[in-house]
């Protein structure tokens, strides 16, 4: 029984992770970060704080800018980052 | 397995200083007139490889230039033990004969158009490629370093696997492999476009930067023409729904597999590399034909990133597949080389990954059947863009 989601940090200074699993209702990333319930598989989620303004990082390069502060633990996508 | 062994792999040495992975007995057909023969002289030698693209006369400007690169690249290809070329009429072979004279490898030229009759033609092309199978027989393989091979690296069936999956694990193996000395090669512009600040960012020089740039822009110019607005409306609302929010963030699903290392230099198609590091070359999308480019540039083994399965692969260059789609793991299992789906589904890391896939392309580059070449696919194709005469 899976009681925390799997995830993959795609390069070592990324400050989001991809969930890998449909397990949207945990509320614990396997590494035992906490996380917001309900990100879908294949979406971001901040694994450190990312103030207004600051890039977010994925891959290892800058995929976009944070449009509001993101806790660590929040799902990023369109409507936090552009 | 020590470090040492791994860091080499048994390949035949080229007197141009080159690494075979493979000791190809080449039959070569230099234009469609003589496709039909070269298939029939290929039965001579049951191991031999027939390469018969359909190459055309009339071709103008670039077009003319291309497909002469690509017959240089496969002539010169550090796969091929010995090769057979079919000419049609005796100036042309005459032309070819001089070109590849010094091709430093078992060479014979056969014109057609000499012959009296197509069972004589046959005859003449049969004794012709026994005597160059007979010259190539026992070759032996000798330790080479890893660092020697240039790997050209190809996605395509891409879905949100090959983001995760497939594409980081062949750029952490790039990574090593660069990091070593070694060599790879990029292709199919359509997929930069909207990655523009990995280029300036990721280039080693600015010249380097603006020559790939510009190959870009004009691939984006070409869509614009066509009606396509790739920018516009990417990332697509579907896109978006599978957690993409950016069109870079997109983009770098495909680039994921060219690691981290900086562009050092950018080909036009089938060119060949100068010097080692990540090359771009500038191809269209379509995988036999990037594949192609990259293969007649000298690539020794291409890696090949999917999510659904992708049928293509490269006749001279054996190809390994790479796949991290569970479904598509199951389904094709006869066809893939690295099951890459343990990252979701397996706690797999991408170092684990990437040192099974270096273990496959050693064994590959050792003589081990890739899939690909198990099914025998894959085609030469050279792209055109103008009209024929």
């Amino acid at each position: 029984m899976n009681t925390a989601r799997k995830f993959i940090r795609l390069a070592d200074r990324d400050n989001v992770a991809t969930l890998l699993d449909d397990l949207a209702h945990l509320e614990r990333l396997t590494d035992g970060m906490a996380l917001r319930p309900g990100i879908p598989f294949g979406h971001k989620v901040a694994v450190a704080d990312i103030a207004a303004g600051k890039p977010v990082l994925k891959y290892g390069v800058v995929i976009g800018h944070a449009t509001q502060d993101i806790p660590a633990g929040e799902h990023v996508h369109v409507h936090n980052c552009t | 397995m020590h470090a040492s062994d791994q860091d080499t792999f048994p390949g035949f040495r080229r007197s141009d200083g080159s690494v075979g992975v493979r000791n190809h007995l080449l039959v070569l057909s230099t234009v469609a007139l003589t496709n039909r023969l070269a298939e029939l002289v290929s039965r001579a030698a049951p191991g031999c490889l027939l390469i018969a693209p359909d190459f055309m006369r009339g071709l103008r400007g670039h077009d003319q230039l291309i497909q002469d690169r690509v017959l240089d690249g496969l002539v010169s290809h550090p796969n091929v033990g010995a090769v057979l070329v079919l000419a049609h009429d005796a100036a042309t072979g005459n032309a070819l004969r001089e070109r590849y004279r010094n091709a430093g490898r078992p060479f014979d030229l056969l014109v057609f158009m000499d012959a009296h009759g197509m069972a004589d033609a046959v005859e003449k092309g049969r004794a012709a490629l026994v005597r160059l199978a007979k010259a190539i027989e026992g070759a032996p393989r000798t330790p080479a370093p890893l660092s020697s091979l240039v790997v050209a690296l190809e996605c395509g069936g891409s879905d949100a696997s090959s983001a995760l999956c497939a594409n980081p694990v062949i750029g952490r193996f790039v990574d090593r492999h660069l990091a070593g000395g070694g060599t790879a090669i990029v292709s199919e512009t359509a997929e930069f476009i909207g990655a523009e600040p990995i280029i300036r960012s990721r280039s080693a020089t600015r010249f380097v930067t603006e020559q790939i740039l510009e190959r870009i822009s004009r691939t984006e110019k070409m869509m614009q023409e066509d009606g396509e607005d790739y920018r516009g409306i990417n990332p697509t609302p579907e896109n978006i729904a599978a957690g993409l929010t950016t069109l870079i963030e997109k983009s770098m699903g495909a680039i994921a597999k060219t690691g981290h290392a900086l562009f050092n230099g950018c080909l036009n198609f089938a060119e060949p590399p100068q010097g080692k590091g990540l090359h771009f070359m500038d191809t269209p999308f379509f995988s036999p034909v990037s594949m192609t480019g990259m293969a007649c540039a000298g690539a020794h083994l291409v890696l090949f990133g999917m999510g659904v399965f992708n049928p293509s692969g490269n006749p001279l260059a054996p190809t390994i597949k790479v796949c991290g789609n569970p479904e598509t793991v199951r389904r094709w299992a006869d066809s893939l080389d690295l099951d890459a789906s343990g990252i979701l589904t397996a706690d797999k890391t991408l170092d684990e990954m990437a040192d099974r896939l270096r273990d496959v392309v050693v064994q590959v580059a050792g003589g081990s059947q890739s899939r690909a070449e198990d099914w025998r696919e894959g085609q030469i194709i050279a792209p055109r863009s103008l009209p024929a005469l």
